[in-house]
């Protein structure tokens, strides 16, 4: 018997109750390793897994919940030893019956990053020790999971190092989310990609109080749901469980409806439990739920339904920006962020995301954006690339749902293109073009179109996961391709029932007013079918546009959306009076960010760069400066001013980008928080201060190595060093880092700074100045730069 | 649970900013006031223990875990019984400081005070709770590891015993940093007579040596005994 098999031939399928908990009244102590029971208390676990047979258990889940080597890090035991151990024992309980026996995995007990110090790539390697530790098992469960991410790792790591059926189930709040910020939503169609066979929630809540939960999921996967509940509310006293296996019994029979095909308990319940649960269940049928599946994409903590039209934000992109090619060029990673939190005040679902410059990684930088963006925004990502390694590495990081931009319809980018989409549970962009080009005909394009959708789904790939983009040619080049493209949309739409997509811009290319050829050219398409418009949404004609055809189309119901956006908006002229006697340096002072750069703009057009720079920025920061030391202002009004001051500075390099010249920089400063140490909001503080006054920052982030400090300095030939510690904990390293600098003769000077610092420990470690503040590391670099 | 409120006067002096005129910065703090607000789901988990004196330290009653050192020694004076508390304001709010620090850096300097003042709150709602639980007893102040010689080092065990990875998703980095940053765990006495009411002062404070507050003649608030 294998697990498919057991969820065709049974109604419900019964799972096992709680370990922990079983232990305990055993005589475990909290805070022991549970896991080791398996080798010095073998009786213990092969008893409960007896009783839990007994109860009416089908698969029993092994007594190795956290048997990963971080967790086993603190005993003397490995992880082939542990989990060998407590298979063996789960394998004796079921002899002689057809009980499987589950691999049981919990989270690694560290957070993954961004949060968290563990790489995705880590992860994975620990559960691929776990998953090869437990080839014994018949299948591979993962539970109590808070974070997508490191559930995918997980996935990955058993579906590419064994052929076993695995099972997922996360855990979730009364609020519907995970403590990570995931949604039932993405849970589902995360995992429901990348091919598990059964997925569902435990522990945490009762099944009264998980009964929204299960009603949310059941309606986003056609997969088997899984529910292992805790015995009710632990008593936040004594910890004890409330509700009884009866009662807990008979609440599950509530969730039938909802579709639950596997049960199971979770903290507090016991052989009792399950016994209950089989007795109840037993003349119950099995229900399939009510569902409405649609296209989607997702991150953990935003679900985009395609059931409407959805605007993917075209920004982050090169082509055709000198100021983004040169943000590439540096390791301008912030430059980057900022495009993406624009777009998404602007009103774009979905960011599209193309990295492609020659001269850089590609590879290394779409993984290093993607892990960046996805800590700041939370908008589902489009990776958008020519090259299948590109795209999958991006994929292999992105947590969640991504869309891949693009497949097409020649036998190469098919063949090369759709087993990632496939493995990685994307959806896929499908341009109707091949070998011989763009077809000039919208019946041709309407044949690659149907040539893709049928690939995809003979690979197992779902249509409604395939959105056709019927490709915009330029009107002023070829004007009677227009309505060639719209109507090879419509019929996509109709016919196929696909997504649709469609890079508005190019539309206009070569015309003048190409806002107001966008515009309507969008809203043409709209109404033909377009549901992906791919489209600058920081410029307001474009987003007038989708939100007055959601309104009209009756997307935007009781037009709230619209009344949000464009209520209030008195006619939109500024009022010049009030700011004419706004100048420079009054907006830094007063932090006002949107002023500083308006400004900046205006005075771009008759000034040099170099001009506002020395003559209003540096001596509006000046004043700032001298009026936190002598506490007139403090740090907060200093921050803000800075961010002002920062924004101003963007320009500039806007500016100097589009015109071919250089931003001069004062000297180049390494920035890191470091290894061991997650804190880092001191070094971004500091990092806006140092470029204000043009220095040339390297920002290396949190949790740095030491050796990639040494290593960026030595390459870059880098004159200062900064680096930030918050904790005690992490000072070792702060002092580490210095001595490799030293030990490798890198020419520069240290300083440092954080919370617990003092200037006679910055002296002990080693470091050549100690600042106390943001303001004194810029006193710091100018001493060393002499400028 | 909900934030309530945020405890903006406190969140000012983290700032460095009391008796400051702050007039310029309101908006700016009415924003961050809402923001946190949306972003917060802060939570706590509490569980009392009996605890046994041995030559090691301070064991507590059904566990693993042993609390070192002198400090929490006298701590726990007089006390038959101790309450561990582990309490957090959630990983969206790291996460909001963090997208904060790309687009608007003032503003995630602003939360992370914020921040910072509101986890005391939520401490104060979770005592509050233990008082009412536990009618009869009289409690100590809240005792952090890294307060005088209770090792940092210890925070690992102590989720482990709470099970607050699993229970309010609180974990622990390699160096012994907790994870959401904006997150408390302390050990409070529980005594069924009345206690010598300690005060908590600067002397028991990690931030003794390099504090900025005491630098500069003010506090960072916590001092006061509860």
């Amino acid at each position: 018997m294998d697990l498919r098999k057991l969820l065709d031939n049974k109604e419900f399928v019964y799972l096992d109750g709680a370990m922990g908990t079983m232990l305990f009244d055993k005589g475990l102590k909290m805070g022991e390793i549970p896991e080791l029971c398996s080798i010095d208390r073998p009786e213990w676990i092969i008893d409960i897994h007896k009783q839990y047979i007994a109860a009416g258990s089908d698969i029993i889940y092994s007594n190795t919940f956290g048997a990963n080597r971080f967790k086993l890090s603190r005993s003397c035991k490995s992880v082939d030893e542990v989990i060998g151990a407590s298979i063996a024992c789960a394998r004796e309980a079921a002899k002689g019956s057809s009980v499987l026996v589950a691999l049981d995995v919990g989270p690694i007990g560290q957070l993954l990053e961004p949060a968290g110090t563990l790489s995705f790539e880590e992860a994975y390697d620990i559960y691929k020790e776990v998953v090869m530790a437990g080839s014994e098992a018949d299948l591979i469960v993962f539970e109590t999971m808070t974070d997508l991410l490191e559930l995918k790792a997980a996935v990955l790591a058993a579906k590419e190092n064994s052929d076993k059926p695995i099972i997922t189930t996360m855990t979730f709040e009364q609020n519907g989310r995970t403590f990570t910020g995931c949604s039932v939503s993405a849970m589902a169609y995360t995992l429901e990609g990348l091919g598990v066979d059964a997925l569902g929630v435990n522990c945490s809540l009762g099944p009264k109080e998980l009964m929204p939960i299960v009603k949310e999921l059941s309606a986003v996967t056609t997969l088997p749901i899984v529910m292992k509940p805790n015995a009710g509310l632990p008593d936040t006293i004594t910890g004890e469980y409330a509700v009884s296996a009866e009662e807990f019994a008979s609440l599950m029979t509530e969730l039938i409806p909802l579709g639950i095909k596997l049960v199971g308990g979770c903290c507090g319940t016991s052989p009792a439990f399950i016994a209950a649960l089989s007795a109840e269940f037993a003349d119950k049928k099995y229900v399939t739920p009510k569902r409405e599946l649609n296209s989607a994409c997702c991150t953990p903590a935003k679900t985009v339904i395609i059931d409407q039209p959805r605007v993917i934000g075209e920004r982050i992109n090169p082509t055709g920006k000198k100021r983004f090619k040169e943000a590439l060029m540096n390791n301008d990673i912030d430059y980057i962020l900022s495009q993406a939190i624009e777009q998404l005040h602007a009103g774009a679902d979905i960011l599209d995301v193309n990295v492609g410059l020659p001269g850089i990684d590609e590879k290394d930088m779409m993984v290093r954006v993607v892990k960046a963006l996805q800590e700041v925004v939370d908008l589902p990502l489009q990776l958008d690339s020519t090259n299948p390694e590109v795209i999958e590495a991006g994929l292999r990081v992105y947590n969640g749902k991504a869309i891949v931009n693009s497949v097409n319809g020649e036998e190469k980018s098919l063949a090369s293109v759709l087993p990632l989409v496939k493995k990685y549970g994307a959806s896929v962009v499908g341009l109707c073009l091949d070998e011989n080009g763009i077809p000039k005909t919208a019946a041709e394009r309407f044949a690659i179109a149907e040539r893709i959708v049928s690939r995809a789904e003979a690979l197992g790939i779902h249509r409604r996961n395939v959105f056709v983009d019927c490709l915009t040619l330029t009107a002023s080049a070829e004007q009677e391709g227009v309505m060639e493209t719209l109507n090879a949309l419509e019929r996509v739409r109709k016919e196929l029932g696909c997504q649709t997509v469609l890079g508005v811009s190019n539309i206009s290319f070569g015309l003048p007013a190409r806002e107001i050829v966008n515009s309507n050219f969008l809203t043409m398409a709209l109404t033909k079918g377009l549901t992906l418009p791919i489209i600058n949404p920081n410029i307001d004609a474009m987003m007038q546009s989708v939100r007055s055809y959601k309104l009209l189309a009756c997307y935007d119901v009781g037009s709230v959306d619209f009344i949000a956006h464009y209520g209030n908006s008195t006619p939109a002229v500024k009022a010049p009076e009030q700011t004419a006697s706004l100048d420079l340096p009054y907006a830094v002072a007063n932090g006002l960010k949107g002023e500083g750069a308006r400004i900046t703009r205006e005075l771009l057009k008759d000034k040099e760069a170099m001009e506002i720079i020395n003559t209003l920025l540096i001596p509006a920061l000046d004043k700032i400066g001298s009026d936190f030391e002598t506490g007139k202002i403090f740090l907060p009004q200093l921050i803000q001013s800075a961010g002002v001051a920062q924004s101003c500075f963007e320009v500039i390099k806007e500016h100097l980008a589009a015109s071919g010249a250089a931003s001069e920089s004062k000297g180049k400063i390494i920035l890191a928080t470091v290894k061991g140490d997650v804190h880092d909001i001191g070094k971004n503080i500091v990092k806006v201060l140092l470029e204000n006054y043009g220095y040339e920052v390297i920002d290396l982030g949190k949790d740095v190595d030491c050796q990639l400090v040494v290593d960026t300095a030595r390459e870059q030939n880098v004159k200062l060093v900064g680096l930030s510690a918050l904790m005690t904990t992490t000072l070792p390293s702060m002092e580490k880092t210095i001595k490799l600098l030293r030990e490798n003769n890198i020419d520069c000077k240290v300083m440092v700074g954080g919370a617990v610092l003092t200037p006679d420990y910055a002296e002990m470690i080693g470091a050549d100045y100690y600042a106390k503040d943001a303001k004194e590391s810029c006193d710091i670099a100018k001493l060393v730069f002499g400028r | 649970m909900k934030l309530e409120r945020i405890n903006t006067e406190l969140a000012v002096r983290y700032m460095g900013g009391s008796g400051r005129d702050i007039t310029s910065l309101m908006p700016l703090i009415s924003e961050c006031e809402k923001l946190l607000l949306e972003a917060a789901a802060p939570a706590y988990i509490f569980k009392h223990f009996a605890i046994t004196g041995t030559d090691e330290g301070i064991s507590l009653d059904g566990t693993d875990l042993v609390l070192t050192g002198s400090s929490i020694e006298k701590h726990l004076e007089g006390c038959e019984s101790c309450i561990l508390l582990c309490a957090t304001l959630s990983s969206s709010v790291d996460r909001l400081i963090k997208t904060l620090s790309v687009s608007d850096i003032a503003a995630s300097y602003v939360v992370d005070c914020m921040a910072s003042a509101s986890i005391e709150d939520i401490c104060d709602a979770a005592e509050q709770e233990m008082k009412q639980k536990l009618p009869d007893k009289h409690f100590t102040w809240r005792f952090s590891p890294g307060y005088g010689d209770l090792p940092l080092s210890v925070q690992g065990k102590l989720l482990d015993v709470m099970n607050a990875g699993k229970r309010i998703g609180l974990s622990v980095t390699d160096s012994d940093m907790m994870i959401p940053s904006k997150s408390v765990t302390a050990v409070i006495g529980v005594s069924g007579r009345e206690l010598n009411r300690q005060t908590r002062s600067c002397l028991d404070c990690n931030m003794y040596e390099s504090c900025d507050y005491r630098k500069g003649g003010d506090r960072c608030g916590s001092q006061e005994t509860s």
